[in-house]
């Protein structure tokens, strides 16, 4: 091994043709005046071709993805090792980025989570259980009478892939009807799923009506989806319109008896806070959101809105918003000359995040004529927010 | 639109289900937020039972190893939920450093750029032991580094110099530390026979202060902060003792949406008096210029705009009918159509890297022949733009409004550059002196305050001479500069410190020790007051030799 690095003829930039030798295995120092050409010779030259020569050990096909290192003006290197540059440009400017992802910190910790982590209901507190079949078919019955429920064996959760394969093997075993990302469909022949989407696909099992005399049907159902999608089940409970179906899960695994809630095998995917099985469904990940600032809206409480309170409107005039604050402030036995700060806090609230369901009778001209009709108001924050919404998308 | 926590998870970053696993009786969101340091003794205390240990003890060991290496290199006050993007150059640095450290390589060639940006002088050693350790590996280490206490450990230094850009480029000494040639700039620095001198007595501005109450923003403790206005002030501290939050996120925060409407939101403070004496806030802040090939000195600084206008109203201009547009190399009209006003040609070689040739149809003058035509005092636009500053600064001796961005490039030992040299080929710490220059042209008030971040990134001892001096002019007229620091040759030609901490994260926040560099130095508890002291007595010897 030699034992310097040999530079001769170095050229980069201000670099005046210098010859030097630096030891190698050692702790050196490459000093000097700002723009004396320090960076040329540590970057622009050492780097560069240590960079470059590894490049060149790869073959043409890959270079190309690469795009070419340029050869540093320089005669001749030797005794260059596999060079690592550690410069204050390479941050990452992404907000998912954290101290601990960088130092994977946190990938040894979604990994502890998940295989060491001890389950709490998010509900009560209570420490997870796992259940028996037994347990599970206890629960359902608990329903209501005469619910109708379909027993699905979920067997792909959040996975890609077009699952060709998986219809027909689930068709040759008997099951006419499957659930792809919530949706019902009877298999069909050839039937495939999106191959470069995620997908949730269970198996329709089963579809019975609670009572205590199906308990028998219910427990064989609940048992061969358990055993089809290893350790899961789940009912969904079918309400009056598709909109108000809900899912129960039910686990031999994980599951808290009083609140109903159970949890999956967790796998180090769920502490992940950019997958999006470990995300917060709100911020996706990012721990805070945007927002409208109620402050910028109404920045002085002093003014009436005659003054020209709401900033961003002006003053009142003959348009349709108006109108709708007018009919509100009357419900509140306010006008357009009273103060906001002497607003009741409940229509100051419903100023900024609007009324609900609660209608106003709004007067206004309509083709010419007056007409008066009932209005939900959707509040003066509500614009400016799905702007800004639109915006970060 | 505002940025607030998320209410879902308050700031967990994870859904409820995730967020209710725990170890040893600590969730995920608990732990990142804790800092290295706290973190780590929770690591090694952690109570798991005896199936938890035995899966677990080999992640366990790959965590605490990591942890480890963190506080090696004086991350202690970071936690793992903190993002990325907001850390500072040299952080960022060191935890890819710590990383490296992990991998355990050998035989590899490391090359780093100032590590010991933003570091305090405290846990500089730390570093230096770091990069001990990789050399130990058995690996090579080079580091660009301005360092004193870095320079002083190193096995081998080179010097390059004699000057700087055109002026630079030799290799002036190199060799052992202690076998550097003594006539060379940085040995001359090293052996203290040259230090940056620091005025006798401080100066005490006039008289009147400016005072910032209960600051409690992050680990602050309510801290009141007052500064001596028509003065230099240093905000000093360990790193993540509080000087950002107090300096940046607090005190800019309020001056520019006091004196320039800005929307930015400080962090929580009670009042703050005193500010009819200043008028105008000039923040120079790390973040990078432009770094686009078009971008030059002349373009960042806008002296060029003032350039071109002065072609645009020359007579032989005025016959042709050029505007200020006909003078600029970015737009259609007056640049060479044929390499779009860059002087050179971009000439695409697929899997070899792209070759770039002077532009044969204006030889390199990226404008076209009519407009190469008009000159003042017998140089055209292009010969303009090749001219380096220091030259500039007599050519437009007669146009004061030039003359002055100029002469502030060259206060900051810029005289070197070109006027029209691409922003791609400046070095980082020229590139902040140019934004440097670029605020300092602007015409000071007298009751301006000036906040600089870290001003001597990338500065050599001599730099920092040059920028003592710049700070010091501004502080005659009657400014006020405050700059976080943490380069003591800085420190010392100060007049006020204030020095905040003691500690990082939750064991700082608090303004520990006030007043004149001499005064600091005396105090016990302050770190910085500790190296303060050590440099004064240092940088004295020579000058009591002399006498």
């Amino acid at each position: 091994m030699r034992s310097s690095i040999t530079i001769r003829g170095a050229r980069e930039h201000n670099l005046k043709n210098i010859d030097i030798d630096i030891p190698r295995d050692e702790f050196v120092v490459i000093t000097g005046l700002s723009g004396s050409g320090k960076s040329s010779l540590a970057f622009d030259t050492i780097y560069a071709e240590g960079q470059r020569r590894f490049m060149e050990s790869l073959s043409a096909y890959a270079r190309q993805f690469l795009g070419m290192m340029e050869r540093p003006d320089v005669d001749f290197i030797d005794g260059l090792s596999p060079v690592i540059s550690i410069d204050q440009k390479t941050t990452n400017r992404n907000p998912r980025s954290t101290v601990g992802t960088a130092t994977e910190i946190y990938d040894y910790l979604r990994l502890l989570y998940a295989r060491v982590g001890i389950p709490y209901s998010w509900k009560t507190g209570r420490p997870m259980k796992k259940q028996s079949t037994e347990e599970v078919v206890e629960s359902i019955l608990k329903l209501e009478n005469g619910t109708k429920v379909y027993c699905l064996a979920p067997i792909v959760r959040g996975r890609k892939g077009h699952y060709r394969e998986l219809f027909e093997q689930t068709l040759k075993q008997g099951f006419i009807r499957v659930r792809v990302d919530g949706e019902f469909r009877e298999i069909e022949k050839g039937m495939q799923a999106d191959r470069y989407k995620t997908h949730d696909i269970e198996v329709v099992v089963d579809r019975f009506v609670i009572s205590e005399k199906s308990r028998g049907r219910i427990a064989q159902s609940v048992e061969m989806a358990l055993e089809m999608a290893d350790g899961t089940v789940i009912l969904s409970v079918q309400g009056d319109h598709p909109g108000e179906n809900r899912d129960m899960l039910f686990s031999q695994k994980l599951f808290d008896a009083e609140s109903g809630v159970a949890y999956d095998d967790p796998a180090p995917n769920l502490f992940s806070f950019n997958s999006p099985y470990g995300a917060c469904p709100k911020c996706s990940g990012l721990g805070y959101s945007y927002d409208a600032d109620p402050d910028l809206v109404i920045p002085n409480h002093e003014l009436s809105i005659k003054e020209g309170a709401i900033r961003y409107m002006g003053k009142p005039r003959e348009i349709f918003i108006f109108k709708q604050l007018q009919a509100i402030l009357k419900e509140f036995d306010a006008d357009f000359d009273t103060p906001v700060k002497d607003y009741p806090d409940e229509l100051t609230d419903m100023l900024m995040e609007g009324s609900g369901d609660r209608l106003f009778d709004v007067s206004y001209d309509f083709r010419n004529t007056s007409v008066t009709y009932k209005h939900v108001f959707s509040g003066l924050i509500s614009g400016p927010r799905s702007i800004c919404r639109e915006q970060i998308r | 639109m505002q940025q607030t926590t998320c209410p879902a998870c308050h700031g967990g970053r994870l859904n409820k289900e995730a967020l209710s696993y725990k170890v040893g009786g600590y969730s995920i969101d608990q732990i990142v937020n804790l800092d290295i340091k706290t973190l780590r003794e929770t690591v090694y205390s952690l109570e798991l039972s005896e199936r938890q240990m035995l899966i677990g003890s080999q992640v366990l060991k790959e965590i605490r190893d990591r942890i480890d290496f963190l506080m090696n290199v004086g991350l202690t006050y970071l936690n793992l939920n903190r993002e990325a993007r907001t850390l500072s150059g040299g952080e960022a640095q060191r935890i890819r450093l710590a990383t490296q450290i992990g991998t355990q390589l050998v035989g590899v060639l490391y090359v780093l750029d100032e590590p010991s940006i933003g570091l305090h002088q405290r846990d500089n050693i730390k570093l230096i032991r770091s990069l001990e350790t990789l050399r130990d590996l058995g690996n090579s280490v080079i580091v660009v580094e301005h360092d004193r206490e870095t320079i002083e450990h190193a096995d081998f230094v080179v010097d390059l110099g004699p000057g700087a850009g055109i002026n630079g480029g030799y290799i002036v000494t190199s060799g052992k530390p202690e076998e550097l040639d003594a006539e060379s700039a940085t040995a001359k620095y090293l052996n203290y026979s040259v230090s940056i001198p620091y005025p006798e007595s401080r100066s005490e501005g006039n008289g009147k202060t400016f005072t910032l109450k209960g600051a409690r923003g992050h680990n602050l403790k309510s801290v009141d902060l007052s500064i001596p206005l028509g003065t230099f002030t240093c905000v000093t501290g360990v790193s993540g003792g509080g000087k950002s939050s107090l300096i940046n996120q607090t005190l800019v925060p309020i001056l520019s949406s006091h004196f320039h409407k800005a929307k930015t939101v400080p962090l929580p403070y009670d009042t703050i008096e005193g500010l009819d004496n200043l008028n105008k806030i000039i923040s120079i802040d790390q973040s990078p210029i432009g770094r686009t090939p078009r971008s030059n000195p002349g373009t960042y600084t806008k002296v060029f705009d003032y350039i071109r206008l002065l072609f645009a109203e020359l007579p032989e201009a005025k016959i042709r009918g050029y505007g200020g547009g006909r003078f600029s190399f970015n737009v259609k009209g007056g640049r060479c159509e044929e390499c779009k006003g860059d002087g050179v040609r971009k000439i695409e070689m697929n899997f070899l890297p792209d070759v770039y040739v002077t532009c044969e149809v204006c030889k390199g003058d990226r404008y076209n022949r009519d407009t190469l035509e008009v000159h003042y005092k017998g140089k055209n636009i292009s010969d303009v733009l090749k001219m380096p500053v220091s030259e500039g600064l007599g050519f437009f001796d007669a146009v004061p409004r030039i003359k002055r961005v100029l002469e502030t490039l060259d206060a900051v030992g810029l005289g070197y550059l070109t006027i029209g040299q691409s922003s791609v080929t400046l070095s980082g710490g020229e590139a902040q002196r140019i934004k440097l220059a670029r605020e300092l042209a602007k015409i000071g008030t007298g009751d301006t305050l000036y906040i600089m971040d870290e001003p001597t990134t990338g500065l050599h001892f001599d730099d920092v001479k040059m920028l003592v001096s710049v700070i010091r002019k501004l502080v005659d007229k009657g400014n006020t500069v405050i700059v976080i620091e943490h380069n003591l040759d800085l420190i010392k030609a100060s007049d006020w410190v204030i020095d905040i901490g003691p500690e990082g994260g939750h064991e700082g926040g608090e303004i520990i020790a006030e007043g004149t560099p001499e005064q600091v130095a005396e105090v016990k508890e302050s770190y910085t007051g500790k190296f303060l002291k050590d440099e004064l007595e240092k940088s004295r010897l020579p000058a009591d030799r002399m006498s």
